[in-house]
């Protein structure tokens, strides 16, 4: 008789149920920047192949420090009261942005090839932040 | 190399700050030199960043 084979998730069954620890969730949600980049390269059976790409990365960070910038203007100006908060809310309200790009290039039986792939979505959007950060502070006369 | 028209941008915020009933001159006279400066230069340097990813990520093919 085989013995019954151990499986990581069978002593969750019965004896050691303490696992009712309470998960609360945090309800405030911050700016909601969802961004997907969603990039595929594929290369096969080639030579010589020169890929170059966006880097999200950096483009993540620039949009979340212009995110804050703006956030700090506001909060300085108008104060971190209700008013404040409504205002940084409704701007915010502008900012959420959520996209996705998806981008699939295969490389197949090729030599001496050179691709470049943008993700136009991104550059478009942090330049849209940046705009309206500089409104912002322009109408304070900080400018 | 705007994203959106100037003017829409313009109208956006002038408008939320309307609607919140928020007093310009006031808020400006909470701001001391040494602040103003300091966003000053935060946004320059944001808009510098803006520009060199801008740039990197749309031109054309390079070596």
């Amino acid at each position: 008789m085989a013995e019954k084979k151990w499986r990581a998730l069978d002593h969750c069954d019965d004896h050691c149920r303490n696992n009712d620890a309470d998960v609360e969730q945090d309800a405030v949600q911050k700016q909601v920047t969802k961004q997907i980049s969603d990039e595929w390269i594929i290369v096969r059976d080639s030579e010589c192949v020169e890929v170059t790409t966006t880097d999200t990365q950096i483009a993540l960070s620039l949009q979340l420090a212009i995110q804050a910038a703006i956030v700090a203007v506001i909060s300085i100006t108008i104060g971190d009261n209700e008013q404040g908060k409504n205002v940084a809310q409704d701007l915010k309200q502008f900012m959420k942005t959520k996209q996705s790009n998806r981008q699939k290039t295969i490389i197949e039986g090729s030599k001496n090839v050179k691709v470049k792939t943008t993700d136009t979505d991104i550059s478009v959007n942090i330049q849209a932040l940046l705009q309206i950060l500089v409104t912002v502070v322009a109408k304070l006369d900080v400018l | 190399m705007s994203a959106i028209p100037n003017k829409v941008v313009d109208l956006l915020v002038s408008e939320i700050f309307r609607k919140n009933n928020v007093n310009i001159e006031n808020a400006k006279s909470k701001l001391t030199d040494e602040q103003k400066q300091a966003i000053r230069d935060l946004v320059d340097e944001l808009k510098s960043q803006v520009d060199t990813f801008v740039k990197e990520s749309s031109s054309s093919t390079k070596e």
